[in-house]
């Protein structure tokens, strides 16, 4: 399709603008940022997941040529404040969170000290000559022994490992529901610990202007804006002499929605050595010092009725929170409870939820942020319940199914699930897997003797976070458009894009609205310089509700051109038509306006009408009302190797329903990617701490992402069900792939093992876990 | 990420690289293709305070059919080894190893020649270089040795190449189309939790495994039980596979235990040898 | 995996008490540890120790102390070490006990070790075998050593 103005470019597989200059590398990381007398950090991090730090003997370090300052926890701390949680959990019992370690270690990657000089390699070496005496103390690593007491303290001064424990609940009476069940079906269900383990990893650079007081920050991170608001309490410059920039950022994840140490450690250094100063995290400290993911043990116990009636469901989740609370640690087992019933009417829920601390690195937001753990389990019981009571899963799920009439539909936890149509998008899934040959084909491969599995899984999450109400900071985006004098026109986001495109999308809808063409516009973001404001991008809301402050900024630039317009056609703007990006007064005058003559009206100034200002920008703040929720079917077909374990998808089919798609190709790539994760959580990926703390994936050698070869062809569809809470309509789709896929892998794994009776396998369901569950129950000849 | 510092010497000759090795000793160590020795450099678990570059070494790089043997530079790449025609007609059990290494990257860089020097217990070629009973030249002070490649193992990442020695090149026999390398990967390195390279010839079976023990080894007693049988069943090429690990004492880390590893070694090298005979 | 525990076993062709002898002896213990490049008493059964240790090209520089206890001469002793270097940390005990075999003695070294660190980072595929390479080394270097006294 040619671009023509008035030729829609929403709902178009645009290519991404973003893509020329990262394939052709000429994109601006952190690490791409050199500065004149440019120093570097490298930091020492703890070999020792607890121990008591002796003497520590810097000499040897500051006295290598180049070493311009090795510092320890007793030099930085007092200047450095502490790290900030936000999470608002009654009763936390939290630890002061210094930027480096005091007197103790806590976790295996903890940073001690820091050494700077003028090039990497020499402060690398001074790193190796600091001298730390250790006294080893024991490391606390199981959650589930860690809430006993006696057992060892990760913070002794906290006098208990259980940081909160706290209760998400709605619905009815959850004690009736369990009195009125016929029976009660309970599973043990896990989360392991996972690694973000985005391309980039973290890197820093901080420049102090001593004659302006102001200083910048360079910091590969997802939340610039939440930066600046969140620094000046750390290290003491004002927020309005404090410049944030996120520049290229290779991924995040949720990994980099924090704030670290490490920035406000740099901040501090180039105030403190009046020089720029540099850190790039290594692939290792990524591995052990950047926030993880998931961690989840969980008993549920569900209600049920002989008829498959799910009356409630109930359990107790221990939360591994690690060492430290990072921004929203506490917080995300707590979003799991929040969406725990799915997209069923369950009557009654109860989660409880104990958050405790062991000498790991902290977990956090890790894509789909307390959704995914919450999806897997409500799928995996619904697979659960039906084989324990002998239904169909797909009828189970759909008996508990809320009608499409039936929504804004309230669910018992207290969320109001904007719109939906759950039939819709299994029906279309099922057609799209060919469900009944699927069935076939999987009867005939288990009388040729093979494991052969199908899982479905059916999802709701939330996202377009969200009102304000409800989040720790503000849930507004803010936004400014300007049509320039040239009639180009310049798009301001405060969310910081990373991967998600909205250079791209944003530009599509605002060459609609405009009438201008995509060419002519330029999406800025993530410099609070440019961004004044913004609450950034996590939890799919980039689109759903910083696009929604670009909306009304656009509304407001037509309003006024248009009263402009109407003073140049000697009329007034109730005449004035808008159309395709041209100004007519039909009635009134044959003459048309473009936006190359009225913006150079708007700016010249020379013919304005009484009481309007020059120019022709506009900046919102836009408040959603509620979160959005997106949905969908996955189903997967599975074969398993019997003799290696090995479990091959040989079939994907996702339908989601993110409501309108501005551009299907990046929403066809956001699900690709998630699924991508979810492959990798339940077939390989794990986070291991030994029994003495020790990480054991501390490397791309051991920890196991998800490649390409990994990766089967998808069938994608899709449902639209617009939201009615926000002016696009979208409901986001950030991490829905990963949220609707986890469960449905794993129910594929399962059903194939299930004619073996294996009802249970932790995750990830590895090829060793595998043939264990089926040695364990064949008598394979040897050498099969 | 930031290697410890090193002297670095690029040698022209073979003689010129061996005087270096004489000169430093214990503190040089050989780059080839650099992807063993530039990770562990980074993470300063090696800390050579003299890097012996060979990679402009003329005439080590070569794939040569010299009647009955084929010939094969230390320096030729992965990549060269699966892209060699001469290989694949004559002798192609190590362009399908070769294939099972890393990924195109590291398959453009990396080399025969320091892949086998490096003798990681999971690396694909030693279980081929075993199966073909290979042999490797190795070059030093006192001129030029060949050892057989059972020989050449001795223990983990350790060989039979003196610390002054270079390997130079290895020649492999020319075989049947009846040999196969089968594999089960670590999912996060692509190393090998057990490969199995079969070849199937006149003489009888040699089977090599890597990735289960703490160096590759020759699978003797699958050998032994599938002696004399030119067309074994199905049945006895599982009794001999069973056979795959024994007498070793397998690896057992976080990516399999030594149970599971013993088990793979069985499962593939019954596979191998099927395949092998398949393409009879 | 960080976390090993191995018995291993030798053979070395000395009496129990010749042996018991040696294992106390900083001097033999210095020229039997692998890498050892000073072992210095630092005071009764309590010992310092530099070493470079590793395998093959992967070798890290470790300071160290060791102490041995429970001395049950000639049947058995404890050896505690700790040593920190650029590579992480590796510390644990062994316990080792002698029987006779013959005119020679069987040593069973029931070790407990643990590694932490960059080590158990990028390495722990390889650190168990690693340590089983080392303890024979040693132990060969032992026998060695006790063979060459004998003549």
């Amino acid at each position: 399709m040619a671009d023509t103005i008035g030729t829609p470019y929403v709902g178009r597989a645009m290519k991404r603008v973003e893509d020329p200059r990262l394939i052709k590398g000429l994109a601006t990381y952190v690490d791409d940022i050199r500065l004149p007398g440019l120093l570097h950090a490298v930091i020492l991090r703890s070999p020792h997941a607890h121990a008591r730090i002796g003497r520590v003997d810097v000499s040897a370090a500051r006295a290598i040529p180049g070493v311009v300052a090795v510092l320890t926890g007793a030099d930085v701390n007092a200047a450095c404040g502490l790290v900030p949680c936000a999470a608002a959990i009654p009763d936390l019992k939290a630890p002061k969170h210094t930027v480096l370690a005091g007197d103790r270690v806590y976790f295996v990657g903890h940073a001690v000290a820091v050494a700077v000089a003028t090039d990497p390699y020499i402060a690398r070496d001074a790193i190796d000559a600091i001298d730390v005496d250790y006294d080893p103390l024991p490391a606390v690593t199981n959650p589930e022994e860690a809430v006993k007491s006696g057992t060892p303290l990760t913070h002794p001064d906290l006098g208990s490992n259980i940081a909160y424990t706290h209760v998400v609940a709605g619905g009815s009476d959850i004690d009736e529901a369990f009195r009125r069940a016929d029976r009660v079906v309970k599973h043990r269900l896990c989360h392991q610990r996972l690694t973000p383990m985005p391309i980039e990893p973290r890197g820093v650079v901080a420049s102090y202007d001593p004659g302006e007081g102001t200083l910048t920050l360079w910091t590969a991170t997802q939340i610039p804006h939440l930066l600046r608001t969140l620094l000046p309490g750390m290290i003491g410059v004002p927020e309005n002499k404090l410049r944030v920039v996120a520049p290229e950022v290779g991924g995040g994840f949720g990994a980099k929605l924090n704030v670290y140490p490490e920035e406000a450690l740099c901040a501090h250094l180039a105030m403190r050595l009046n020089a720029p100063v540099k850190w790039i995290e290594s692939r290792r400290e990524n591995a052990a010092s950047t926030i993880h993911g998931r961690d989840q043990i969980g008993e549920y116990e569900v209600a049920v009725k002989k008829d498959g009636a799910i009356l409630g469901i109930r359990t107790r989740t221990v939360a591994d929170l690690g060492s430290y609370l990072q921004l929203l640690t506490p917080a995300i087992p707590t979003l799991t409870g929040l969406v725990l019933t799915g997209c069923y009417r369950i009557p009654a829920v109860k989660m409880e939820i104990v958050g405790v601390y062991t000498n790991k690195m902290a977990t956090d937001a890790y894509r789909g942020a307390g959704r995914p753990e919450a999806t897997y389990l409500i799928e995996r019981l619904m697979d659960v319940v039906a084989r324990e009571l002998g239904i169909d899963r797909v009828d189970l799920r759909l008996k508990h199914f809320p009608a499409p009439a039936e929504f804004p539909f309230a669910t018992s936890c207290g969320l109001t699930y904007d719109s939906g149509n759950y039939q819709g998008a299994l029906t279309k899934a099922r057609q799209l897997a060919n469900w009944d040959q699927l069935l076939k084909d999987r009867a005939a491969a288990r009388a040729a003797g093979r494991l052969s599995g199908i899982g479905i899984s059916t999802y709701v999450e939330i996202c377009a976070m969200g009102p304000s109400k409800a989040m720790p900071a503000g849930g507004w985006e803010w936004g400014c458009v300007r049509m320039e004098i040239s009639a180009k026109v310049t798009v301001i986001t405060g969310v910081s894009p990373h991967g998600q495109g909205q250079e791209t999308t944003f530009a599509q809808f605002v060459a609609d609205r405009l009438g201008v063409l995509m060419e002519d516009i330029v999406v800025l973001h993530g410099d609070t310089n440019v961004a004044h404001y913004g609450r950034d991008t996590y939890g799919s809301r980039g689109t759903a509700v910083g696009g929604s402050a670009i909306v009304m900024c656009i509304d407001k630039i037509v309003a006024k051109a248009k009263t402009l317009a109407a003073h140049l056609f000697e009329t007034t703007a109730d005449h004035v038509v808008f159309e395709k990006g041209t100004f007519r007064a039909p009635g009134v005058t044959n003459r048309e306006i473009g936006w190359p003559e009225l913006a150079g009206e708007a700016y010249v100034a020379k013919n304005l009408p009484a009481g309007l200002e020059p120019g022709l920008e506009a900046s919102s703040f836009y408040e959603p009302q509620n979160f959005t929720f997106p949905f969908g079917t996955h189903i997967v077909a599975v074969e398993v190797d019997r003799d290696t374990g090995h479990v091959a998808i040989t079939k994907y089919v996702a339908v989601d329903d993110c409501g309108p798609q501005i551009n299907p190709l990046i929403v066809e790539g956001q699900v690709q990617g998630g699924i991508a994760h979810s492959i990798g959580q339940v077939l390989f990926e794990q986070t291991i701490y030994d029994e003495n703390g020790q990480l054991l994936t501390g490397e791309l050698m051991d920890y196991a992402l998800p490649r390409a070869a990994d990766i089967p062809e998808y069938i994608l569809g899709s449902t639209v069900t617009p939201s009615p809470v926000n002016p696009l309509g979208i409901k986001g789709v950030g991490e829905a792939g990963t949220i609707g896929a986890t469960p449905a892998i794993a129910n594929a794994v399962l059903d194939a093992l299930q004619p073996l009776g294996v009802t249970h396998l932790d995750l990830p369901m590895t090829p060793e876990r595998v043939w264990q569950a089926i040695k364990t129950r064949t008598a394979a000849p040897v050498g099969a | 990420m930031y290697p410890a510092a090193f002297d670095y010497k690029r040698p022209a000759t073979v003689d010129e690289a061996v005087a270096l090795l004489v000169r430093h000793g214990d503190d040089a160590k050989l780059l080839a293709g650099g992807h063993s020795l530039i990770p562990a450099m980074k993470l300063r678990l090696a800390q050579p305070k003299v890097v012996v570059d060979i990679g402009r070494i003329t005439n080590l790089s070569y794939i040569r059919d010299t009647g009955g043997t084929i010939a094969i530079g230390a320096m030729t790449t992965h990549h060269e080894i699966d892209a060699s025609k001469v290989l694949h007609d004559r002798s192609p059990l190590l362009p399908e190893t070769a294939r099972h290494i890393g990924d195109t990257q590291v398959r453009n860089k990396g080399t025969i020649g320091g892949s086998l020097a490096h003798a990681d217990p999971a690396a694909d070629y030693p279980a081929a270089i075993l199966a073909l009973d290979a042999e490797i030249d190795l070059v030093g002070p006192r001129g030029r040795r060949t050892v057989k490649a059972g020989a050449f193992f001795i223990d983990l990442l350790q060989t039979a190449i003196a610390p002054d020695e270079i390997l130079t090149e290895i020649r492999v026999p020319a075989t049947a189309r009846t040999t196969a390398y089968v594999k089960t990967e670590q999912k996060a390195s692509g190393f090998a939790l057990a490969g199995a390279a079969v070849v199937i010839g006149a003489d009888g079976v040699r089977v090599g495994i890597t990735g289960v023990a703490a160096k590759a080894y020759r699978a003797t007693g699958v050998e032994q039980a599938l002696a004399g049988q030119r067309t074994p069943t199905a049945e006895a090429i599982a009794r001999a596979a069973a056979h795959a690990a024994d007498g070793v004492q397998p690896l057992g880390d976080i990516h399999a235990s030594p149970a599971f590893r013993a088990h793979l070694a069985q499962v593939n090298t019954r596979r191998a040898i099927e395949r092998a005979l398949s393409r009879a | 995996m960080c976390e090993m525990k191995l018995t291993l076993t030798s053979v070395v062709p000395a009496d129990r008490a010749r042996v018991f002898a040696a294992l106390i002896d900083a001097d033999v213990l210095r020229r039997c540890i692998p890498g050892c490049e000073t072992f210095t008493a630092k005071g009764p059964d309590t010992y310092e120790a530099a070493l470079k240790i590793g395998v093959a090209g992967l070798k890290g520089t470790y300071s160290g102390k060791a102490a041995i206890r429970d001395k049950q001469p000639p049947d058995s002793l404890t050896l505690g070490f700790e040593g920190k270097g650029g590579p992480g940390f590796v510390r644990g005990s062994a316990a080792i006990t002698l029987s006779a075999d013959g005119d020679s003695t069987r040593i069973v070294c029931d070790a407990d070790v643990q590694v932490g660190g960059l080590i158990a980072a990028v390495g722990s595929r390889l650190v168990e075998a690693a340590a089983r390479k080392l303890a024979d080394d040693f132990f060969r270097q032992l026998s060695s050593e006790l063979s060459t006294q004998q003549q």
